[in-house]
């Protein structure tokens, strides 16, 4: 025993300690990353990791500057100075995405420098030297929509610092260098708040040690004083101790060995599995104690309470076991091993109690047990829990009808509750309320668009290729580009004909301006092709205009004949171009992109650099950009009305997407006013603005919002809560949304990721995971039970209890409006396993004694001996063994703690006080089949026992 | 600073000119030639190819026209044609050199019709969207780096450049291999304070044209986000007769179709 765990320590630890030396065995690893509650290959995280890589995205750290005294916020000389050194400072720490580092340092800003000119500059190049300068930064940082109550509050107290990781490992040693830094400058009147998920995730970690180091053992301290108290003797109750502490350190040495990390399930083992081998162990001390002085000899003393025992023991263990196996039903990896792991756990603690306990108790010296038990009786309740088990038997037996009712209306009321539950996780309420994390948490989302980033992605959806109908589709833009071409050409000769005649020079100004408005008001994409395809022939027509030393008398008539000529030969181009477009289709390319690569490759053998192809390579090139779905001004402005609507729902501080970028540098690239913030209505507006931007600083900012083919755009919702139920309503809030409005583009289902959907999507799977594997148990567990008392109807009584407990427990939490997130959600494989327990040794004794007594009303005083005993030092000193996790740090530690507590009171007195007086009512049914020695009958209406 | 994009436009500094030993002042002042001034005038078409870390690529075409005032390398005007993609073709930007002052830059964003003046603060922004800066394209002033000549071998000499104002810039300093005969850069590599190198820019094929040693391929590589950017010159040509009109606002709308190609 002793050496099996020593070994399973050593193989843990020693790689821990030295890993080089042991290369081929598993170190600790700890686990703290709430996307591994998916599987590696779980399509939605497969997608969410596709998608931050499509969009450049890293997990990083977020320093908040909160400045409440100073009359301007955090725009003052002493913060933006210290802001500026800490933003250096961070993007020179190994591990920093230097390039996505965003602060007011490193971001540029747009803004007009007088009539006609446009400035790029940094943000902030350099500190403010004075008050004057720092205005000046707040009042251009306020311009940019983009940027507000992102990276500082709209109401200029508080800015942020966004420190993307390439690796979320690194968080811990990256924020202490960071808060080493604050420290160092000194925060003066300014609050710093380090926060971001990795840094939670972090701090969970070593909190989680905390909690394995302080809380489990100060359980165990707590067991053994109540032991202590109970039973007197310090030698007998150190075995329950050894088989505990054995059997957590075997099951967590195993795991560590076996490569599982640490996560915040699997710290949770030692926990679970510490009550329930104590629980066993005090079965037979109990016993032992109750009986010693009976016998007055140890062996013959075993004998009896391990006859009495064994069986009940077997079960009790196997069916706690089939409970927390069960969880391997669920989809989340954490859950799968956190149950086997505590299954085995069971079996190692069951295993050792029937061996271990026993020997040890054996190797007592008989004369430190003198004084070792329970006194003979004596006469009736000469002692206080002498007096409750009488109590108990008989108001149990008086008053039936009355518990039962009780019982059937306790489960009514915690149905109600149960209709009542909500589910809903959030890593960042693991901390309690006046964490630092907690603070930073409140204080940033009250400032800022929201903390909690969730992201849409976008997708363009081609429309289904054939050749042929691409062709005609090709065809079809050619004949109206032709079209339009005329038209153009045509107005430009009746424009001619208006004109007075002069130089040709004069009249290609004229025309020019002309064609140039033409352009701009037209609003079908072939026209403004045409009027565009016509200025390149203006280029050409001025520069041989120029270079002309002798210039034609009639300069109009040249300009019509030449332009005539142009227009035809245009004409005749795009006609070539339509049967070229004919030829490609009947090699029947296998999809449109070979399609354009066979039509450009023609395209270009035959054409010269003549002016006539120009009108062509344009047509061609706009088919080819078509796919860019992300330029269409249509699709950007669904975009900015998605958001809209998004940004009404209570959670949603802020969104952004590409069309904010586009609103912004298009306002300051025309008039920088507010009139001017919009989608302009062109898809080359569009391009040409874009490119302005990726003329700055940041141009790979870009890249976070759309893919360099424009074909898939996101939005970075920004949210208040990290809450899953929040996550949920407002997945629920767009996709309502969506179905009355269709992108005008089609677009594949937009899909959120982003850890904040990641949690929704694995709390939606354990939920329903859970009521699998709790419903899978609840039948190995009836049918065990049924197996071994032979009997549906026993077997039915003996889930009673734990039914009873689950609908209290989560009625309870229903009724409560706690949260059912995952600590609670796994206590119900644990209620499982506690109830069972109680409800087994209660009726194998009860059954037992009947037989021994033949008579249900002595059995039933004689339960309420030994037995009932046995379980109420269990409910005391398990319950109360447990509270000290009330003091962890981390609150789903806390959670587990005060249910465990309540499991074990409500599953012991449900078995004490329901199934005693459900055995006195259906005693006739119970018992028939003991009378004449075979089982019960299997016609007992199962129906009835509810 | 230098690259390629201008090294195009140059003479080639005196022919076989890397006599014994000369100054370090003297090699930058060459290399500044060579990389930015051969010829009076010149031309050329770029197409570049942008791929960024993940292989995903964009390509632009652009010509550029370059104009060098009399006297000695000095102040120069550069006028920028975009051709593709089709979406931004006609885009074009004309800047003023100056040595003394900040350069004179326009734009015009057809699609809007609208010509602006840019005010910028620095030269350190991405040239069109690919990983070459402004500073990289249009030249960084001589006297703003203390330069040092780390080493002479057969065929090349290593400078070191350090910036005179550290604040000013991302780069702690900047390390240039330079061709002895032709004075070209073939490679620049550009370190941060840690003394990690973070963008490198190559010289990949060099071609004489009309006697200058020309750069006809270049790459600059932004290790920090994995991004590179591929220029390749076609017809480079010097001495192309374009007049000094051309690089005015008004050529900004009509382009100047018979000196771009």
């Amino acid at each position: 025993m002793i050496t099996s765990t020593v070994l399973l320590l050593l193989l843990a630890l020693l790689p821990t300690l030295s890993a080089d030396r042991f290369p081929y065995l598993h170190p600790v690893s700890i686990d703290t990353d709430p996307e591994n509650m998916l599987p590696a290959d779980e399509p939605v995280r497969v997608a969410h990791n596709a998608s931050k890589k499509q969009f450049s995205l890293h997990d990083g750290i977020v320093v908040g500057i909160v400045n409440e005294t100073h009359p301007r916020g955090v725009f003052n000389v002493s913060t933006l100075t210290k802001v500026d050194e800490i933003t250096r400072f961070a993007m020179e720490l190994e591990g920093v995405v230097e390039v996505d580092v965003m602060s007011l340092s490193t971001v540029d800003s747009i803004s007009q420098a007088g009539p006609g000119t446009v400035r790029f500059q940094w943000l902030m190049a350099k500190p403010p030297a004075d008050q004057a300068e720092a205005d000046d930064i707040r009042s251009r940082a306020m311009r940019i929509p983009f940027l507000r109550d992102t990276l500082f509050s709209a109401d200029g107290k508080a800015l942020a610092l966004y420190i993307p990781l390439r690796n979320k490992n690194d968080a811990h040693e990256i924020s202490v260098a960071l808060q080493s830094k604050i420290d160092a400058i000194g925060s003066g009147d300014d609050g710093f708040h380090i926060a971001g998920l990795p840094v939670a995730e972090d701090t969970f970690g070593s909190e989680m040690f905390i909690q394995m180091a302080i809380a489990a053992p100060a359980a165990m301290l707590v067991i053994f004083l109540l032991m202590w108290f109970f039973f007197g003797n310090l030698l007998v109750i150190l075995s329950p101790m050894i088989v505990a502490v054995i059997a957590a350190l075997s099951t967590m040495g195993l795991l560590i060995v076996t490569g599982n990390t640490i996560h915040i399930m699997s710290s949770m083992i030692p926990i679970f599995i510490m009550p329930i081998a104590v629980l066993d162990a005090i079965h037979i001390i109990s016993d032992f104690f109750d009986r010693y002085q009976h016998y007055r000899d140890r062996r013959k003393t075993l004998v009896k309470v391990l006859g009495d025992l064994f069986q009940p023991m077997l079960f009790t263990s196997l069916t706690t076991t089939a409970g927390f196996a069960s969880l391997a039903l669920t989809p989340i990896p954490p859950v799968q091993i956190f149950g086997l792991f505590v299954g085995f756990g069971v079996l190692l603690a069951w295993f050792w109690t029937i061996t271990f306990i026993p020997s040890f108790l054996m190797l007592i010296p008989e004369a430190r047990l003198e004084k070792f038990g329970r006194k003979e009786r004596t006469g009736d309740g000469d002692s206080h829990d002498d007096g409750v088990a009488l109590f108990l038997a008989r108001s149990t037996s008086r008053g039936a009808p009355l518990i039962i009712a009780g019982a059937v209306l306790l489960t009514a009321i915690a149905f109600l509750g149960i209709s009542k539950i909500e589910v809903n996780d959030n890593p960042t309420r693991w901390f309690e309320p006046d964490h630092p994390i907690r603070i930073a948490d409140r204080t940033m989302n009250s400032h800022f668009g929201g903390t909690y980033n969730a992201y849409l992605s976008l997708k363009y959806s081609p429309p289904p290729y054939d050749p042929d109908s691409f062709a005609e589709g090709l065809a079809e833009k050619a004949q109206r580009m032709e079209e339009a071409l005329s038209a153009a050409a045509e107005a430009v000769q009746q424009h001619l004909n208006s004109l007075d005649r002069g130089t040709i020079l004069d009249l290609l100004d004229e025309i020019d301006r002309f064609v140039r408005q033409r352009r701009l008001s037209s609003e079908s994409a072939p026209k403004r092709g045409a009027w565009t395809t016509l200025e390149g022939w203006l280029d050409w027509a001025f520069a041989s205009a120029e270079d002309d030393e002798t210039p034609p008398a009639d300069g109009r008539s040249e300009l019509k004949e030449t332009l005539a000529s142009a227009a035809a030969e245009m004409r005749e181009a795009s006609s070539r171009y339509r049967s070229i477009v004919e030829e490609v289709a009947g090699q029947a390319p296998e999809t449109s992109d070979d399609f354009l690569a066979a039509l450009s490759l023609e395209i270009e053998t035959i054409s010269t650099s003549e002016d006539r192809w120009r009108v062509v390579g344009t047509m061609l090139s706009s088919v080819q950009q078509e796919k860019q779905a992300f330029k269409d001004p249509l699709l950007l402005g669904w975009v900015s009305e998605l958001q809209e609507f998004i940004g009404q729902h209570p959670v949603v501080g802020k969104s952004n997407s590409l069309a904010d970028i586009v609103k912004t540098v298009h306002r300051d690239l025309t008039s920088g006013s507010e009139v001017d913030y919009l989608i302009p209505s062109h898809r080359d507006t569009v391009a040409q603005t874009l490119e302005q931007f990726l003329s700055g600083h940041r141009k790979d900012d870009l890249w976070h919002f759309v893919t360099p083919s424009f074909e898939e755009a996101m939005v970075w919702v920004q949210l208040k809560s990290g809450d899953n139920r929040d996550m949920q309503d407002v997945v629920a809030h767009l996709s309502g949304y969506l179905e009355g409005h269709p992108p005008p583009v089609d677009l594949d289902e937009p899909q959120w990721f982003g850890l904040t959907y990641i949690n929704v999507v694995w709390q939606q799977k354990m939920v329903s995971g859970m009521i699998d594997a709790f419903l899978g148990s609840f039948i190995v567990v009836l049918t065990m039970m049924t197996f071994l008392f032979r009997s549906i109807s026993w077997g039915i009584l003996s889930m009673l209890p734990l039914t009873i407990t689950v609908a209290l427990i989560y009625g309870m939490i229903g009724l409560l409006g706690k949260d059912y997130d995952m600590p609670v959600a796994v206590l119900s494989s644990l209620s499982l396993g506690l109830a069972i327990d109680y409800a087994i040794h209660f009726l194998a004794r009860a059954r037992q004694l009947h037989r021994e007594l033949g008579d249900w009303d002595r059995a039933r005083e004689a339960v309420f001996g030994e037995p009932a005993r046995a379980i109420g030092r269990n409910i005391i000193v398990v319950g109360l063994g447990f509270l000290p996790l009330i003091l962890a740090p981390l609150v789903p530690y806390q959670t587990v703690g005060y249910l465990i507590a309540s499991i074990l009171l409500l599953a012991g007195g449900v078995s004490l006080v329901l199934l005693p007086a459900l055995m006195t009512i259906g005693q006739r049914w119970f018992f028939a089949g003991d009378a004449d020695g075979s089982g019960v009958p299997e016609e007992a209406p199962a129906g009835s026992k509810e | 600073m230098v690259t390629s994009i201008t090294a195009i436009f140059g003479l080639a500094a005196v022919i076989g000119g890397a006599s014994g030993d000369l100054s370090v002042e003297e090699i930058v002042k060459r290399t500044n030639h060579a990389a930015y001034y051969q010829g009076n005038n010149g031309r050329a078409r770029v197409s570049m190819v942008i791929t960024d870390g993940q292989g995903r690529k964009r390509e632009r075409e652009l010509s550029i026209l370059r104009y060098d005032a009399p006297g000695p390398d000095g102040e120069q005007k550069f006028y920028l044609y975009f051709h593709a993609p089709a979406d931004v073709a006609r885009m074009t930007f004309l800047v003023h050199k100056h040595l003394d002052r900040d350069d004179d830059r326009w734009l015009y964003i057809p699609a809007l019709d609208l010509v602006k003046r840019i005010a910028a603060t620095d030269k350190r922004t991405s040239f069109v969207g690919s990983d070459f800066l402004y500073e990289d394209v249009s030249g960084r002033q001589l006297d703003q780096d203390h330069h040092e000549l780390l080493k002479t071998t057969e065929n090349f000499y290593l400078l070191k450049h350090t910036p005179k104002d550290p604040d000013s810039v991302k780069f702690a300093h900047y390390t240039m291999w330079i061709h002895k005969k032709s004075f070209l850069p073939t490679k620049v590599e550009y370190s941060d304070a840690s003394g990690e190198v973070y963008r490198v820019m190559t010289v990949g094929r060099v071609e004489t044209i009309d006697g200058k040693p020309t750069v006809l391929e270049a790459t600059m590589e932004d290790r920090r986000t994995g991004s590179r950017t591929v220029l390749t010159y076609k017809d480079p040509a010097y001495d192309i007769g374009v007049p000094e009109r051309v690089f005015t606002e008004r050529y900004l709308r009509r382009a100047p179709v018979k000196y771009l190609k």
